[in-house]
Order: C-alpha cells, then sequence, then structure tokens
C-alpha cells in the first residue's frame, strides 16, 4: 500500500503505529505486546479477564455495539467439547476499511487479542475469518501466526502453561454478507452464506455446531490494551455508556482521507474538518454517512453531531463499523443513493424474499429516475420500498440497511429526488471525476 | 485423464482433516483448483467433489455463490475495480474506462486478444482511504489515475524475462509493511512490480 493514511501514536489502538517493523514479534513483543497474553495465561482465570473487559465497558466494532464481555459471557461455561472465538475480518461495509488498517500494522495485536478471548470463553482455537481480497493482510497474519507458534506464545503449552490456544485462518471469497455473523459462520463450515435464523445464537450453536463468540477484529485488538492497563483505565476515555477509542475511516470528498482514531464523543466536525481536512476549498459538506453505508445519513448542517454510541442510535443512525463517507455538494444524492442500492441489491443472498425483491425494484425505480423517466410514482414507489426493506422482517440487517439508504436520503433532500424525478434535472449534474 | 494434476487432487484430498469438520475444505479445495487452471470448468469442480466425497452440484453451489471464483476464463492478469461510492466519487468510472481502453475490452469479464487482461468491477474493497482502488495480481493499486492504469498495464505486457515475481512471503525476513515499516517506500512506487505469469498460488490456510 501507498504511504499509510491515518493516526499513528495514537491513545490506544494506534499507539505503537508508525514504529519500525512493528508487524514483526520482536518488535511488537519489544513495546508490550503479548505481555497480557502470558499474564492471562499463566495468572489469570477466565472469569478474571471477562470482568476486566466488562470493566472496560468495551462495546464491539462491528457494527452492532454489543457489549463484549456480556457476549463471551453467553458463552456455556461448562460446555464439554470444543468452542470457539471467530473473528470477523470480512470487512465488506463500504466506507469502511480500519480492520484492514489495523491487520497491516500490526497482525499480532489480533493474534494476542483472539488469544485471549478464546481463553475467557473456555476455548482453545480462534479462527479468522479474512475476507479473500485482503491478501496482504492475510500473508501477515499467516507469518505472524506462524512467528507466536515458533516462539511459543501459541500451540500447546503457550508461555510454559498447560492451556493450549491456536489461532487458524480461513479466506473468504467475495460476498458482503459473509460479514453478518451466522452468514460468516454458514461460509467457515463450507457452504453458501446464507443467515441462519436465530435461535439458537452463536453462542449456543455457533461453528460447525459448537459454542461460538463472533468478534470484529477491532473489538478484539483492543483487548491486550485493555488487559495490559486494566479494565478501568479504558473506561476512562469516552463517553458515559460508550467507552474507549475506536478508528474512523474517512472517505470520499475530503482533502486527507485516512483511518483516524478517535475517542468516543468527538464531533463528527472534528473528524471530517480536523482530521480529515475538511472538504476541498471552494466546496462544502453535504452529507455523510456517520458509519458506514449501511447507517442512516446526516445533512452537512449536523456535522457537530458527537460520535457517542447511543447519542446516534437516538438519532435513529448508528457509528456501525466506523466507516465515515462524506460527500460535498458537487455530487448528486440520488446518484450516490442509486449506487449504494445496487450494491445492496447485488449483495443480498436471496434467501429473504423482503430483502431480494425489495431491493431489486429500489434499483430498477433508481433507473428509471437517473434516466429522466421517473414522475411523481417512483417517489411514492421508493417510500413503498423503503418501507417494506425496513420492515421486512428478514434474518439479517442487510434489507434493513437497504431501506435505510433510501429512507434517509430522502427525507434529508427531498428536493433533489423531486427535481430528478418531477422536473427530470440535477442541479449537480452527473458525479464529477475529482479534478 | 482428470483436468486437475494428481499431485494437486492428492493435495485437496489432505484438506479436509485441517478442519472440525471436513465440508470446510470446500472453498480452500475450489481455490487450489481455480489457481491451477485459472477458473473452475464443471469438470474441475466436479473432480473436486470427488476428492472432497461432495456431492458435484453442492461443490457447484457453492462456487456460484461467491465471486471471486470464477466460472469463466479470465486474463492472466484481472482487475477488480472497485466501483462502490467512496470509490464512485473520486472518479472510479473514469477509472474503468481508462482500463476497458488499455487493454481493449468492451465489458466485464471479456478477455483481451494476447489473454492478458480482463476486468471486472467489484464492490466495497476496504480501502476507500486510498480512492479509487483495484486489486490486480494479489495487490492493492491505490490512488489510481488514467496514467497509473497505463503503466500497470503496460508493465505487464513487458516480456517475461524482465517480470520479477513478487518476493515470496517468508517469516524469517518479512516483507515490507504498506507506509508503516519497512524501507521509506515513496507514493506509488511498488506499482512497476508486475506478477509472474500465473500469480504466485495463494497461501494456504493450513501455512498458519
Ligand atoms: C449485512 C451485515 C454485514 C456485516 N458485516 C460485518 C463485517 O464486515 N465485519 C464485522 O465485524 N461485522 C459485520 N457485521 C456485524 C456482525 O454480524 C457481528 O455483529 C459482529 O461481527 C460482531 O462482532 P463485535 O461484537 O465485535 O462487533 C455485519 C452485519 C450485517 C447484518
Ligand atoms: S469504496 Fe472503493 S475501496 Fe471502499
Amino acid at each position: 500500500m501507498a504511504e499509510k493514511r491515518g493516526t499513528v501514536g495514537g491513545p490506544v489502538l494506534t499507539e505503537w503505529f508508525g514504529k519500525a517493523k512493528l508487524h514483526t514479534l520482536d518488535v511488537y513483543e519489544s513495546l508490550g505486546g503479548y505481555s497480557a497474553l502470558r499474564k492471562v495465561v499463566t495468572e489469570m482465570t477466565a472469569a478474571q479477564v471477562i470482568d476486566e473487559v466488562k470493566m472496560s465497558g468495551l462495546r464491539g466494532r462491528g457494527g452492532a455495539d454489543f457489549p463484549t464481555a456480556t457476549k463471551w459471557s453467553f458463552v456455556p461455561k461448562d460446555h464439554p467439547g470444543p468452542k470457539y472465538i471467530v473473528v470477523n475480518a470480512d470487512e465488506s461495509e463500504p466506507g469502511s476499511a480500519k480492520d484492514r488498517y489495523l491487520l497491516e500494522n500490526s497482525p499480532h495485536m489480533l493474534i494476542e487479542g483472539a488469544a485471549i478471548a478464546t481463553f475467557a470463553i473456555g476455548g482453545h482455537q480462534a479462527w479468522i475469518y479474512i475476507r479473500g481480497e485482503y491478501d496482504l493482510p492475510y500473508e501477515m497474519l499467516r507469518d505472524a501466526i506462524a512467528e507466536a507458534h515458533t516462539k511459543g506464545y501459541l500451540g500447546d503449552h503457550p508461555f510454559g502453561s498447560d492451556y493450549p490456544l491456536d489461532v487458524r485462518l480461513y479466506r473468504g471469497h467475495g460476498a458482503y454478507i459473509c460479514g453478518e455473523e451466522t452468514a460468516l459462520l454458514e461460509s467457515l463450515e463450507g457452504k453458501r452464506a446464507q443467515p441462519r435464523s436465530r435461535p439458537p445464537f452463536p453462542a449456543v450453536k455457533g461453528a460447525w455446531g459448537l459454542p461460538t463468540a463472533v468478534n470484529n477484529v477491532e473489538t478484539l485488538a483492543t483487548v491486550p490494551w485493555i488487559m495490559r492497563h486494566g479494565g478501568p483505565e479504558y473506561a476512562k476515555r469516552g463517553t458515559e455508556k460508550a467507552k474507549g477509542t475506536r478508528i474512523v475511516t474517512v472517505s470520499g470528498d475530503v482533502q486527507k482521507p485516512g483511518n483516524y482514531e478517535i475517542e468516543i464523543g468527538v464531533t463528527y466536525r472534528h473528524i471530517i474538518e480536523e482530521l480529515a481536512g475538511g472538504a476541498r476549498p471552494g466546496h462544502k459538506i453535504k452529507v455523510f454517512w456517520p458509519g458506514g453505508s449501511s447507517a442512516k445519513v446526516l445533512p452537512g448542517s449536523m456535522l457537530d453531531t458527537s460520535t457517542d454510541l447511543d447519542g446516534l442510535k437516538a438519532l435513529g443512525t448508528m457509528g456501525g463499523s466506523g466507516g465515515i463517507i462524506v460527500m460535498d455538494d458537487s455530487h448528486c444524492v440520488v446518484k450516490a443513493a442509486a449506487r449504494l442500492l445496487r450494491f445492496y441489491a447485488h449483495e443480498s443472498c436471496g434467501k429473504c424474499t423482503p430483502c431480494r425483491v425489495g431491493s431489486n425494484w429500489a434499483v430498477r425505480t433508481y433507473e428509471r429516475i437517473l434516466a429522466n423517466e421517473g414522475s411523481e410514482t417512483e417517489l411514492g414507489l421508493l417510500e413503498r420500498v423503503a418501507d417494506g426493506l425496513q420492515n421486512g422482517r428478514c434474518l439479517c440487517g442487510l434489507g434493513d440497511a437497504a431501506g435505510w439508504v433510501i429512507e434517509s436520503t430522502m427525507r434529508h433532500f427531498r428536493g433533489e429526488y423531486e427535481e430528478h424525478c418531477l422536473r427530470h434535472t440535477c442541479s449537480v449534474g452527473a458525479v464529477l471525476a475529482h479534478a | 485423464m482428470s483436468t486437475l494434476s494428481s499431485h494437486l487432487l492428492d493435495e485437496i484430498k489432505e484438506l479436509p482433516a485441517k478442519y472440525p469438520q471436513p465440508r470446510s475444505a470446500v472453498m480452500p479445495a475450489l481455490d487450489l483448483a481455480q489457481e491451477e487452471l485459472g477458473h473452475l470448468t464443471p469438470e474441475a469442480m466436479s473432480e473436486v467433489a470427488g476428492a472432497l466425497q461432495l456431492d458435484p452440484g453442492y461443490v457447484e453451489g457453492v462456487a456460484t455463490f461467491y465471486t471471486l471464483f470464477h466460472l469463466q476464463p479470465v486474463g492472466r492478469h484481472r482487475f477488480y475495480i472497485c466501483t462502490n461510492l467512496s470509490c464512485m466519487l473520486r472518479g472510479a468510472e473514469d477509472i474503468v474506462d481508462r482500463v476497458k481502453g488499455a487493454i481493449g475490452v468492451r465489458e466485464p469479464g471479456e478477455v483481451s486478444k494476447d489473454g492478458l487482461f480482463s476486468y471486472e468491477e467489484v464492490e466495497c474493497l476496504g480501502a476507500c482511504e486510498y480512492a479509487p482502488v483495484c486489486r490486480l495480481d494479489h495487490r492493492y493499486e491505490v490512488d489510481l489515475t488514467r496514467a497509473k492504469i497505463d503503466l500497470l498495464v503496460n508493465n505487464r505486457r513487458l516480456p517475461r524475462k524482465h517480470i520479477k515475481s513478487r518476493p515470496a512471503a517468508d517469516v524469517t525476513t518479512p516483507r515490507p509493511l504498506p507506509g508503516s515499516a519497512g524501507p521509506p517506500r515513496t507514493r506509488g512506487g511498488r506499482q512497476s512490480k508486475p506478477a509472474p505469469r500465473r500469480p504466485a498460488r495463494p497461501p494456504k490456510e493450513s501455512d498458519g
């Protein structure tokens, strides 16, 4: 990859980024890496690890904000056979690149976090499911795992203990739906990736039918820091209920796109204008997606919104995967929404009818609108389709996300939709390439 | 005479033991088959099924679900061009246009006359901060411009003796890192390194 775009030397996750050869075990360890895993396997009990993470207040960074310690505690303690940690490294949410950033900088951080999590649920194996396009992160993880085995930090006796720990890799093969945790488990089992109905939840019946906790890369990469510094120290950062820091990916119409580690609670204005350099000169930010393409959009007038997870929920949107997509006034909202609907329709696994049919309807409607064949009918149709998608009661959230794109762009930019449908014009023209 | 080489079939037969349940081997096995043939033919899929003791229809069902499995011939170098929102905002349409022109094809999937190239438009590659982005020969090419596309294409047209393969992954001598560690790398300084004739076989799950 080209030069690093994002935070180095930040407070938690990116603390060591920028150190030469951080991806090697020696450098990672010289900075304090693997001290957490060593302590965990030689001195602690699983319950103590879960308690520490509980005190940190860490919530999952894969999109659903679920408290990590709680998720681990759902995995039955007395289950006799194998139990698994499955790492969700499928990162395919449009606008999100932070897991890749973490992996390319510090693969050992994830391996250490995954191993600690595995210990915490009383398991012995973690499986990292990584999207197939991530060749370099895959190779780095593979090499790092091999290093950890050679050093004796993974294997039958990690750090001389009698608690076997292993981390394995599994490559995805291109399908957004694999990011959804139950579809991911299907895929890991060698099947078509279609979400499962719940219950049973993965904690009871997950990978290969056994108790499993699925966690995002960033979530687990945070765990070694928490174990080194203590849960309460982590909880000093962030807002009252959304603790800590996270990495946001800022992309689109900003001057300095990149992955920035932020303390949860800073405003989008801080991220977009100060960290990412704001809009190009002469342009204004029209709209942004606050947490990946699946988060309901906010207009440029709401840049002072906080990144607090619950505050975003109260606004009807979400911090999601932390991917912030910024669009300025040179781009057309209708065309952007049409592109995202094409994405959701393409990635719908086809299992649930409202999602499969609704997303394809929306695509055809947008096509008519962009071909200047729209009318009042299309406006009404989009509203109804958005409604059907959001209330589709599907097995997973993909259809809802598609509905949110339509609903939120229509709500905030009704004028642009009407211009397209009723007057067959576009005040910003086609999407322009950057000069 | 089978489509897949016998040593590959032997390798595939060893995969199921590496997973808690044998069925998980289906994608790694299809990977190996695709790497050897370039794309998955019906014969190859049924040989994979045979080696894994699975139903051929089942294996085909899996292969057709995932976009990284190719059921049609592909160019030796395939551009996976991201056209999702962040890349679109930064000119992905123009990049697609240039790739088509530079490799001389009209539509996605079409293989250039020399067999060297094809392209595909893909969804977000998870590298949006470098938009517009494409994946080519198992690496990402970033901050794409029309000129950069021409360079990527022209470099891959050079006679093979000029082409160095990428360094093999090696634990003891780790490769330079993206941006962070490793020797300083000027922006865009890597794109002139073309890939081997067949991209090196992707690493296997079992290697870890
Ligand atoms: C359509 C869809 C796609 C998703 N994609 C991802 C993804 O790429 N990466 C991820 O970590 N979580 C993704 N999720 C969320 C996962 O289902 C799950 O909540 C998450 O991996 C749990 O990890 P966490 O608790 O650490 O956040 C997706 C969810 C849905 C509905
Ligand atoms: S939109 Fe192109 S890499 Fe994310």
